[in-house]
């Protein structure tokens, strides 16, 4: 760092740094007093394991106990259609379908969704009351799509190339015998990474 | 092979230098660009429009946050969702970056973080979509607004948003930010909206996943929607990944996906009949057209060039150094030499002075002489007599003369004859002769042995010239002997990995039997030659045993197999030059190098293309070349499972059965409604030929006459944010705000259903 040239460029980024710093900026918009939890960091995995632990909980004790839960939810209010009129409103508990919906919903929320809903048939012509309540709700995990039916099409897993061959010992596709020589002769592990990018690979538990 | 196709082949040694130099891509990769104010006029605006008309537009998407005003047509600023945040310890200071002002300084590269959970639109790290959120308002000039923000918001969300993340959104939004009302949208739905739709299917592959979701009267049917877990993030990740098996030996640039990803934007297309196109990919011809090459940087090692006088000082130094050494040398040895010559003269001398001489006095001379007695002296005289010869014949050139047999008279003497003395000389005589007589047989056998493969050379040659047909033919056989012997070598090489195989049971009985006391195997033979004595060893060819054994045992440092590999690759090499010069039905394809020339090699046009390949060249071994994964990436969205593993239905797959399946069985419903608008958006269906594709494998699923118009967004990547912005003012959006009363009675997981919305 000796050359004034250097000194100046770093001088300059400095600088820059300083001036794309958000953190010395008081942010007037913030409100003060904000002190989120320390621990809501959670990825889709805990998410859905606290989830479905919480929707336990809910089964297994009675549900009036709960202030947050609604008495009365399975009377046909919802317009998502969750609902299971089947069930009777003085329902034990545990005849509760285990459904994620239904266990985080709250009386307030209800009510609203229905007033909304009256508004939006209104506005709609009615197409969104049958659109609505006759399908099961979309959760994250539900509209997934499901593994395919179709007849599945061999590639070689070195240059994707049609395969019409397979290799007993790594279990590697390949597309002729040139592919074949070169996996043979593969450095040892790294079959096990072409299978990877097929999600082929043995995964060790 | 047929002659025309080797000709062809032969030719391409020569074709690619007619091929016009390779175009070259530069490496891109998401970097920053420039230091963005704060635009405090949109806020000024805003307020200008009196309450409640105007909104902050958030599209939080997982590639990019776009955010602006809702009265205007596109947005102020568009970001990655990443933060970076470290403490400077030199300077005591804590700095934090978000969006594209992490990639300005290196120590803030190293700790960027995403806000999304990596290949979801879920939001999992709140602390950087704070950080996020922060830098979209400060950008947006809202900082100065006292303790809140003054402006309602509209953001966008995954499909079926986790009841969690919203929650976890929704509070930030009211809490930290005080913001005066919140609605949640889609963004495929949006951008929907944007272009007008109201009845289709939406297609959209953004950078996290891949949705479907039929859309009826402009309400989403979301329990009809189906996503597939593939979009641009998965794609660069993929193709990372290819490259790296690519390049498996070692490539030395560095890769990192947001140059793949630029990569699959920049160079991939997808294939519109997928299995044909792949098929000759990589066929030489045209192959320099469907390849793109991508130079990486890097240094070209600098060879320092001497110059002429350098070089010539050099050698001059050397030869001058060389020249004091030799000086040296000679000049020691001339000192010996006169040494010797000293001391020649005086045993001379005193053999002069021996002569005619009384026992007593000899004695006496002997003695000052210090030697034994006169056949000592004798012998020493010789043997300085002789010294002083040899190193005169080397010192000064004089040519060394034929020695003389020593003299071996004794040997013919019977030893009764001779006395003490002479007993010991005729031993000593016996040594020499022995010794003089290998010397000679040695010599001689050389001799033979030069003679006799001058002899065969010359034979050969006769033979060639006489019996050329037949020459031929034996060398031919030869060669043929030779290639067998290759491969039955690279065969028992490749079966030594297999441990039921014949070569590694071999093995396994050579080492039994080197490790018992009585070799089993080796029996057979002892018991033909009748001996009971272990004659292992007398037999060269029993040391291969050690050999054969050691094989197996570690590959990595067989040297003298890799000798042995060399022999037999010289000795046809050397057979074929014999062929290539006498041999006219013999061409250089025929040869061994031409069969494992490039040009023949299916895997250097995968890796190098149809150009020879020089690893000593630092610019070539920086270069990617992608060929086939230009269609083989994008088709993973059309064959998830079989060409990137992921366990689901192709998008045809998945529209073919909302179209087929699922939307007839709703009462009430026309299909055909939502064939004639089929609608492409997000920026993973930017790829060309992507609607055209769809279209072809969608119209098998369909009956006959069914309409099917496939329809591309505007703009696939702003139209979200657009839509958005022109839902935001209209009555509808008006009543799914959430307010800040409203979060405030009845809590974080409060949510309105509309039709732009996902349902709770």
């Amino acid at each position: 760092m000796s050359n004034p040239e250097a000194q100046a460029a770093q001088a300059a980024h400095l600088a820059l740094i300083e001036k794309l710093d958000i953190h010395s900026i008081h942010k007037t918009f913030r409100r003060p007093d904000w002190r989120p939890n320390q621990r809501r960091n959670k990825n889709i995995k805990a998410i859905l394991g606290d989830a479905s632990r919480k929707e336990a909980s809910v089964i297994a004790t009675p549900q009036d106990d709960s202030g947050a839960v609604t008495p009365a939810m399975d009377d046909g209010l919802s317009s998502s259609g969750t609902s299971t009129p089947a069930v009777p409103s003085s329902a034990s508990g545990s005849t509760l379908q285990p459904n994620l919906a239904q266990a985080s919903r709250s009386l307030s929320k209800l009510v609203l969704e229905k007033s909304l809903n009256a508004a939006s048939s209104k506005a709609n012509n009615g197409t969104s009351i049958f659109l609505g309540s006759t399908a099961p709700s979309a959760t994250y995990t539900n509209i997934e799509s499901a593994p395919s039916l179709a007849p599945q099409k061999r590639y070689c897993d070195v240059t994707g190339l049609p395969a019409a061959y397979m290799d007993p010992k790594t279990r590697m596709r390949y597309h002729n015998a040139e592919v074949f020589a070169m996996i043979r002769n593969l450095p040892q592990g790294l079959g096990e990474q072409f299978l990877e990018a097929r999600g082929a690979h043995t995964v060790l538990k | 092979m047929a002659p025309s196709a080797t000709e062809e082949m032969g030719s391409r040694r020569e074709v690619w230098k007619t091929l016009p130099e390779p175009t070259l891509y530069p490496v891109k990769e998401a970097k920053f660009e420039k230091f963005v104010p704060p635009q405090v006029d949109g806020h000024e605006r805003a307020l200008a429009q009196g309450g409640g008309n105007a909104s902050i537009i958030i599209d939080n998407g997982s590639s990019s946050v776009r955010a602006g005003w809702s009265f205007e047509s596109k947005p102020r600023l568009a970001i990655p969702p990443i933060m970076a945040k470290y403490r400077d310890r030199k300077l005591g200071r804590t700095f934090s970056f978000a969006g594209q002002d992490c990639y300005a300084d290196t120590t803030a590269k190293s700790h960027i973080r995403n806000a999304f959970e990596a290949g979801t639109g879920i939001v999992s790290n709140w602390d950087a979509m704070e950080h996020v959120l922060d830098h979209v308002f400060l950008k947006l000039g809202m900082n100065g607004v006292e303790g809140a923000i003054d402006m309602p918001i509209v953001m966008t969300e995954a499909v079926a948003n986790l009841p969690y993340s919203r929650k976890s959104m929704t509070e930030i939004i009211f809490e930290c930010y005080g913001a005066p009302g919140l609605t949640y949208g889609i963004d495929s739905l949006f951008s929907y909206r944007h272009n007008k739709g109201s009845t289709g299917l939406v297609v959209s592959s953004s950078y996290s996943a891949t949705h479907l979701i039929p859309v009826y009267n402009s309400k989403a049917m979301l329990a009809q929607a189906i996503r597939l877990n593939w979009g641009g993030w998965h794609a660069g990740e993929y193709l990372l990944k290819l490259i790296k098996l690519k390049y498996h030996t070692g490539f030395p640039g560095k890769l990192n996906t947001s140059q793949t990803e630029q990569m699959v934007k920049d160079f991939c297309y997808v294939s519109l009949d997928y299995n044909n196109e792949l098929s000759h990919y990589l066929d030489w011809t045209g192959l320099e057209d469907r390849e793109r090459i991508i130079q990486y940087p890097y240094t070209e090692e600098v060879v320092v060039q001497k110059t002429e006088e350098e070089l010539a000082r050099i050698a001059e130094r050397k030869k001058e150094s060389g020249r004091r050494l030799q000086e040296q040398a000679a000049k020691m040895r001339l000192e010996r030499l006169m040494k010797k010559e000293q001391e020649l003269e005086y045993y001379k001398d005193v053999q002069r002075k021996l002569v005619d001489q009384n026992k007593k006095e000899t004695r006496r001379l002997l003695d000052d002489a210090e030697v034994k007695d006169e056949a000592h002296l004798e012998r020493l005289v010789k043997d300085l007599e002789r010294s002083i010869k040899k190193a005169r014949t080397k010192d000064l050139g004089e040519p060394e003369e034929e020695q003389a047999a020593p003299d071996f008279s004794l040997l013919d003497v019977p030893d009764d004859q001779l006395d003490e003395a002479k007993l010991k000389q005729k031993r000593q005589q016996r040594l020499l002769k022995s010794n003089h007589d290998a010397r000679a047989r040695a010599k001689a056998e050389k001799e033979a042995e030069k003679a006799k493969v001058e002899e065969e050379a010359r034979r050969d040659e006769e033979r060639r010239i006489n019996d050329l047909e037949g020459w031929l033919e034996d060398k031919r056989q030869a060669r043929l002997a030779k290639l067998a012997q290759i491969k039955e070598r690279d065969r028992l090489k490749a079966d030594l990995g297999n441990r039921k195989s014949l070569a590694s049971q071999i093995r396994m009985k050579n080492i039994a039997n080197l490790a018992s006391d009585t070799p089993a195997g080796a029996g057979g033979r002892k018991r033909r030659r009748g001996g009971d004595d272990d004659d292992f060893g007398a037999d060269d060819a029993d040391w291969g045993v050690y050999r054969s054994v050691a094989i197996g045992a570690n590959k990595g440092d067989s040297d003298d197999e890799e000798e042995g590999d060399e022999d037999l690759e010289a000795a046809v090499r050397s057979l074929e030059a014999d062929l290539l010069e006498y041999d006219e039905n013999f061409n250089y394809e025929q040869t061994l190098d031409a069969q494992k020339d490039w040009t023949k090699s299916l895997l250097h046009a995968f890796r190098y293309g149809p150009r020879p390949f020089d690893p000593g060249s630092a610019a070539e071994t920086h270069r990617i070349h992608l060929n086939v994964e230009r269609i083989r990436v994008p088709e993973v969205l059309f064959q998830p499972s079989s060409i990137a593993g992921v366990d689901q239905a192709g998008i045809v797959e998945i529209a073919g059965d909302i179209l087929t399946q699922r939307l007839p069985g709703i009462a009430g419903l026309n299909r055909d409604d939502f064939l004639r608008d089929i609608f492409l958006t997000g920026g993973n269906t930017l790829f060309q030929n992507f609607d055209e594709r769809l279209r072809i494998s969608l119209k098998p699923l369909l009956p006959a006459e069914s309409p099917l118009v496939i329809r591309r967004a505007s703009d696939a990547i702003l139209d979200a944010w657009k839509g958005a912005a022109g839902w935001s003012s209209t009555p509808e959006a008006k009543r799914a705000m959430v307010t800040k009363e409203e979060y405030q009675e009845k809590g974080p997981e409060y949510l309105k259903e509309h039709d732009m919305g996902n349902a709770f």
